[in-house]
């Protein structure tokens, strides 16, 4: 039933509403062939983010997608924990790393998501900051990738969406947005830190083909 | 009823002459691109195919939501507003507290069109340029953000005048009382007013591609030549001669207004090219393939609307 109500919610509502709306231009995205598990990372600046990049998913995979949010802000009360977890299937997680309690620690809870045969949505940021300013990466998405190397690697780059709706304030206002993705990539088998690396000049580069340059002063 | 569905256009035999004609112009193109494309299997004709492809579902578009349903092409052309608005006001780089007073702004496009809709003249002429005019300054002001607060103020309403104001004199045409000798009403001078704009864009660019030399703006537009913009000015008066029938204007009268509108085209042109130079952008968006975005195609209608619009409301209501 979930699986119905996913793609009807993404595919027939949500596309619509960001496309005619809001303004978004969706990207034609490649996609690892059907099973494969994959991570999306992406830049994070607005709550349309993770609404976005689940409405650019094949509508086969929707309900063995989880985006990855933290507890502390979606698990505020129970009745919001539910219908997030309905309407997103998100993977609560907390913040910081905890090495007294493996099961509730964040990277071992998205690797055992990963087990289960979930693909992720993830915001190495961590937060969504000020309004289209890009935060340092953190290496959670490394530890998870390393732990797991057949789990392809999608980079997604957003922007506009932190005008359209930024952290402080729920009201939407349309304002042209874009969102790129680049290819699945399997990074599996580095370093933490060259993965980071690849990670942040993916993310660059993705910056640069949404905004070409600009005239100069 | 009437409001909502109605199919007599088929009987109307001047609005039905245009639509044929609009249909033979776009096969003609078509086979024309088609053929060069065989002969010449060099020549680099991929802009111009995804142009006309895109003008077949412009027209498509556009001929459906005005002949076939009144109430749909309000809402088509509010609609054309906000994509027009959107399309602008984000490249402006708006101050984050700005937003507030763009919601109102955007607010400002369903009633500007409903005003237009119910046919109320005094509040559709006043709502954009007066209030408007003095509600969004205020509502600015109330964040308390002063930095940068007149250069805000001014893109704002300028954004509205430009992209709201003029386009939704389109609408109002449609809302135009009825003149028992003259049949084709509203959608005849809706049909007149965008065939005649964008046959002058396209014959200031062709006459401009066939005898172009001395440029005209090189600043602003390098493509732009005198020979082009006489060239189009004279062919679109002509043109207007031969179509006054679509309005309840006499031909001359009709043949002068038209001179009007084809300045006025070129003048939304090269206004809107400016714009852009000073953003640096080429196209304002992706929406068009082989045009641009919403507000690139309909640029010279921003100005030529309001024109057009006055133009006829003073000499024949």
């Amino acid at each position: 039933m979930q699986k119905y109500v996913l793609r009807f919610t993404y595919k027939w509502a949500l596309r619509p509403f960001l496309r005619l709306f809001v303004g978004v231009n969706f990207d034609a995205p490649e996609f690892p062939p059907a099973g494969e598990i994959f991570i999306v990372a992406a830049n994070h600046n607005s709550h349309l983010d993770t609404m976005t990049i689940m409405a650019s998913l094949p509508r086969s995979v929707l309900h063995k997608v989880r985006p990855v949010a933290a507890a502390d802000h979606f698990g505020k009360t129970k009745t919001k924990e539910k219908l997030v977890n309905y309407f997103v299937n998100t993977l609560l997680i907390q913040r910081k790393r905890d090495k007294d309690n493996p099961e509730n620690d964040p990277i071992n809870r998205m690797i055992k998501a990963i087990d289960d045969g979930y693909s992720l949505v993830l915001f190495p940021e961590g937060t969504r900051g000020e309004p289209e300013v890009r935060q340092p990466l953190k290496p959670g998405i490394a530890h998870v990738l390393r732990a797991r190397p057949h789990v392809h690697y999608i980079p997604a780059y957003m922007s506009g969406m932190g005008k359209a709706m930024p952290k402080d304030d729920s009201l939407i206002v349309p304002h042209t947005s874009r969102i790129v993705f680049g290819k699945p990539q399997l990074v599996g088998q580095h370093e933490i830190e060259h993965i980071m690396e690849r990670i942040e000049s993916d993310f660059e580069s993705l910056k640069a083909r949404i905004n070409p340059v600009k005239k100069t002063p | 009823m009437d409001k909502i569905f109605r199919l007599d256009f088929w009987q109307k035999n001047d609005l039905m002459i245009v639509v044929s004609l609009i249909f033979a112009i776009l096969i003609f193109a078509t086979l024309l691109f088609f053929v060069m494309g065989l002969i010449k299997s060099k020549a680099n004709l991929t802009e111009l195919k995804a142009r006309t492809r895109s003008w077949w579902f412009m027209s498509l578009i556009f001929i459906g939501a005005t002949l076939i349903n009144s109430t749909i092409s309000y809402c088509a052309l509010a609609l054309l507003s906000f994509f027009a608005f959107r399309e602008l006001y984000s490249q402006l780089d708006f101050r984050h507290s700005d937003r507030r007073a763009v919601f109102w702004a955007f607010l400002a496009i369903p009633i500007q069109y409903y005003l237009a809709y119910i046919g109320w003249y005094g509040a559709f002429i006043i709502f954009i340029p007066v209030v408007m005019f003095l509600f969004l300054p205020m509502r600015l002001v109330l964040k308390g953000d002063t930095d940068d607060i007149i250069k805000s103020m001014s893109l704002l309403q300028w954004v509205l005048m430009l992209t709201v104001f003029g386009i939704s004199h389109m609408a109002y045409l449609l809302s135009l009382p009825e003149i028992p000798t003259f049949e084709s009403g509203g959608r005849g001078l809706l049909l007149f007013l965008v065939f005649l704009t964008e046959i002058n864009d396209v014959m200031q660019f062709t006459w401009g591609k066939l005898l172009g030399k001395h440029k005209i703006i090189p600043k602003v537009s390098p493509n732009k030549t005198w020979e082009g913009f006489i060239g189009g000015i004279l062919s679109t008066t002509v043109i207007g001669y031969f179509l006054a029938f679509l309005t309840p204007l006499e031909p001359l009268t009709c043949a002068l207004v038209s001179f009007g509108l084809a300045i006025s085209g070129f003048v939304g042109d090269i206004v809107m090219s400016s714009v852009k130079r000073d953003i640096g952008v080429k196209d304002l968006g992706t929406s068009i393939p082989g045009h641009g975005g919403v507000l690139d195609r309909i640029d010279s209608l921003a100005y030529t609307a309001p024109v057009f619009f006055h133009l006829v409301y003073y000499l024949a209501y």
